[in-house]
């Protein structure tokens, strides 16, 4: 009895005193995916990246709103979304205390502006992530005078962008044609 | 909505709500579990066991798993309540005595995971039960099934919160390390994600990327070599290694063609 005693005190507890004290996680631990609403440019790569369908994205083209949706009830805490970011705004954090009463608690949401159409006027893509393509053509050095045409350029729609396209390549080749024919 | 919710008419509903509350201020510490899997993958059943195991030892909040449904104050739904499984949880739920708290547990069980969308899986234990909490995770770990466990008691209090936010002017998002070439910051990043998989190539990339922000050929050397000095696993030296042999060809491909 007393051996048995003298074992158990020098072997210790070894229960973790987990809801009376923090617990500490392991190093990699895949928690919940945290979101920075700052550093997102709503381009939509984790909604394709994850496997779940936990990330959403919705598009309301009349009033011009892109929202992203994680529903943390659907997370399966792969971190693809993580992988993806371009701008490192959603990471797994150590956290797993997730336990929620209501699923309302359990969702994000975070609307962004979309932009207009500087042609047909529709709405297209997100303010932000133009804003992010400026900033990465900057950086590659983009002097300062094309800034404004190149933002004309990129708040054109694609189709509109085609359309344009196809209207010049027609030109062209009617005027070349004209060209030829005069020379004959 | 269910089945379930049908047998009642709203008197009952707030009388059940009531004894539900009263349990919750009676039951603290002797609270009988059981657990209904509704065509799960297994996984949180495994983490159910390893969360009653000594390490976590519910039973000294007096949290213990019973083996029959009418034991049971709080049930424990796991899966994404598959066609089959749909009609022996309803009996399980039946055979539970009121008032009862019910547990959607694991993602699947809180709204059908990734198996969401499957044909046959009803998605989730709300979709048949009314859920008084959700326990995400896939599966949870034991800690946080206890955290579960003390919020369903109101033990514990729930920390996550639903956000909504509305963006009201647009911010610029400046691209990261914006002083190093993005060809270069590309070839960094693919080698260390190649060598060392997403999670630890981005971080070892990331701070290469940072000595590359600070300084030209021989700061960059230096740093990088002090870094290595102390580092005593071989792999990541290799990496390291690697790593700045990018860059430094990258710097003679330009001075080669700029001489």
């Amino acid at each position: 009895m007393f051996k048995l005693l003298k074992k158990a005190l020098q072997v210790g507890e070894a229960t973790v005193e987990y809801p009376f004290k923090p617990l500490e996680v392991s190093p990699g631990f895949r928690g919940k995916p945290v979101y920075n609403f700052e550093q997102c440019i709503a381009c939509g790569a984790c909604a394709l990246a994850c496997p779940a369908n936990a990330i959403t994205i919705e598009c309301n083209l009349d009033e011009g709103i892109k929202s992203w949706n994680i529903f943390y009830g659907r997370c399966i805490f792969c971190g693809r979304c993580e992988e993806v970011c371009p701008t490192g705004a959603i990471t797994l954090s150590p956290e797993f205390e997730l336990a929620a009463t209501t699923k309302e608690d359990l969702c994000c949401r975070a609307d962004f502006r979309l932009v207009r159409c500087r042609s047909c006027g529709e709405f297209f893509a997100p303010a932000k992530e133009l804003e992010y393509i400026l900033a990465n053509l900057e950086n590659i050095g983009l002097p300062e005078t094309a800034v404004a045409t190149t933002r004309q350029l990129l708040e054109v729609c694609p189709q509109c962008k085609r359309r344009r396209g196809t209207d010049a390549a027609i030109k062209s080749l009617y005027w070349s044609g004209n060209h030829k024919q005069g020379r004959k | 909505m269910t089945t379930v919710e049908k047998d009642f008419g709203p008197r009952e509903h707030a009388k059940l709500a009531e004894m539900k509350e009263k349990l919750k201020k009676v039951i603290r510490r002797s609270v009988y579990v059981y657990r209904v899997d509704c065509g799960g993958c297994n996984g949180c059943e495994i983490e159910i066991f390893a969360s009653i195991s000594p390490v976590y030892d519910p039973e000294r909040l007096g949290i213990k798993v019973v083996a029959s449904p009418r034991h049971a104050d709080v049930l424990l739904f796991t899966g994404p309540m598959t066609r089959p499984m749909r009609l022996p949880a309803l009996r399980a739920y039946r055979a539970a005595p009121d008032p009862k708290i019910v547990v959607a547990y694991g993602t699947c069980g809180c709204s059908g995971g990734i198996f969401h969308d499957c044909y046959s899986v009803w998605g989730g234990a709300d979709k048949i039960f009314p859920v008084d909490v959700y326990i995400p995770g896939c599966p949870p770990t034991p800690a946080a099934t206890l955290y579960g466990m003390g919020v369903a008691l109101d033990i514990l209090q729930q920390k996550i919160k639903g956000a909504h936010h509305v963006e009201d002017e647009v911010v610029r998002v400046q691209p990261a390390h914006p002083n190093v070439h993005p060809d270069l910051r590309k070839g960094i990043e693919r080698e260390a994600r190649r060598l060392c998989g997403y999670l630890q190539g981005k971080q070892i990339a990331d701070k290469y990327l940072q000595f590359l922000e600070e300084g030209d050929l021989q700061a960059v050397d230096r740093k990088v070599k002090e870094l290595l000095k102390d580092e005593k696993d071989p792999r990541l030296v290799e990496v390291y290694l690697k790593l700045h042999q990018i860059f430094t060809d990258s710097m003679e491909r330009a001075t080669g063609n700029g001489g």
